[in-house]
């Protein structure tokens, strides 16, 4: 029996641990129409070929909604990343996390339902940009917009490297390898695919933990 | 004599059915399996299929870097719309998705399968390693063409700090900071800022 002492002081210590977080049922409606307006709003917010939104699905997916770890979070990041075709894609795998627990058959019509969601306000925006694009091209705002967008953009993406980085967790000798990576994706030309084989296989082998 | 082949402005196509802007798409996807998606892109849609001539291939590219949206689906977007407005541009951008999405899908669900198992765990670990290192590369990459515009430089370290250090949520800080941007990049009719 738990002691009543205890059972009044749980309830009070969970917040402040991480583990405290439970995860958002997608079956309540509610619940399930807060999360496709997010992501339909973050959508008309994807710069830059859309990796500036990484740290904020992050954030959705760990911190705010509780689908994932962290740690399951840097696993799908790097599934994104191997994986051929855009790497937007991630956002299907956060679906198919989010609805892990109801079933593989839900699981994957919310990941659908979560891609469409990041993917359709941005494509309608395209439409309208494409058929007023002659207009468009010279107008002052147009090149005020692209200018501004660039500097932002690069601020967005050092954020987002920081976060994937400290949510790999991963030892000095893992450290070591990203750094190592990041300054060979700026030298040379070879497909990222090698160095995620090669670390993969430094882990496998016991020399990178987390 | 020119030879034919070698003529810059060789004709385009009709316009294609939306059946055949999704299977070409479908083979832009496929053939870019190995990366490289935007060359084939130009090679599937200007040089075999011409569709759109290379001058309007290259303007899409800008329009598609531009707007929100991931690159390579804004250009399937671009194409599409052109040919059959927001119909074609839904069926591009399908298209484009269909065999990487269900691939990544597949991925996806063995992963949730057994990433538990140590083997895999560990396996993951170095991979995760590599993959942040991608992901810190993505500012570097674009860090060279700001070095010399000061106000792009205080900009980028303002927007970095509401992110990382404030932990302020992105869409308030694009918000904020984008106009003011655009304001500041404003095209002037001296033009001293180019």
């Amino acid at each position: 029996m738990v002691p009543p002492i205890v059972s009044i002081a749980l309830p009070m210590a969970l917040p402040l641990v991480a583990v405290a977080c439970t995860p958002a049922p997608l079956s309540d409606p509610g619940q399930l129409l807060q999360v496709l307006g997010e992501f339909l709003s973050l959508s008309l917010f994807s710069l830059g070929g859309g990796n500036t939104l990484l740290a904020e699905y992050h954030h959705l997916a760990v911190d705010r909604f509780c689908w994932l770890s962290p740690r399951q979070f840097a696993d799908l990041y790097a599934l994104a990343e191997a994986a051929p075709g855009p790497s937007s894609m991630i956002v299907g795998l956060l679906g198919l996390g989010a609805a892990w627990r109801e079933g593989p058959g839900w699981a994957l019509l919310t990941a659908v339902t979560a891609e469409l969601a990041i993917l359709l306000p941005s494509t309608l925006v395209m439409v309208v940009a494409c058929l007023s694009w002659k207009r468009l091209e010279h107008a002052p705002l147009r090149v005020a917009f692209e200018r501004a967008m660039g500097p932002i953009t690069l601020g967005i993406l050092f954020s987002v490297g920081l976060k994937i980085l400290h949510s790999a967790d991963t030892d000095a000798p893992g450290v070591g390898v990203s750094i190592a990576v990041c300054v060979l994706m700026l030298r040379s030309r070879l497909s990222p695919l090698w160095y995620m084989a090669v670390a993969g296989g430094l882990g496998a082998l016991g020399l990178i933990n987390r | 004599m020119t030879d034919s082949r070698e003529q810059p402005s060789s004709p385009l196509a009709p316009r294609p059915s939306l059946l055949s802007l999704f299977l070409g798409m479908l083979q832009v996807a496929l053939s870019a399996f190995g990366g490289g998606l935007s060359a084939w892109s130009q090679r599937i849609v200007v040089e075999q299929r011409r569709w759109v001539s290379n001058e309007q291939f290259l303007t899409g590219l800008t329009v598609a870097r531009l707007f929100p949206g991931p690159n390579q689906i804004n250009m399937a977007v671009y194409i599409g719309a052109d040919f059959h407005g927001l119909v074609g541009a839904l069926v591009a951008m399908a298209g484009m998705l269909l065999v990487p999405f269900s691939l990544l899908m597949a991925l996806g669900v063995l992963y949730f399968e057994v990433h538990e198992l140590p083997a895999v765990d560990r396996l993951l670990a170095g991979v995760v390693a590599a993959a942040a290192g991608m992901a810190l590369s993505m500012g570097f990459k674009i860090l060279d063409q700001y070095w010399k515009d000061g106000m792009a430089l205080v900009l980028a370290g303002a927007v970095f700090l509401a992110l990382s250090v404030f932990h302020a949520r992105l869409i308030p800080v694009v918000l904020v900071s984008g106009p003011l941007a655009m304001v500041w990049y404003w095209p002037r009719a001296g033009g001293s800022r180019s």
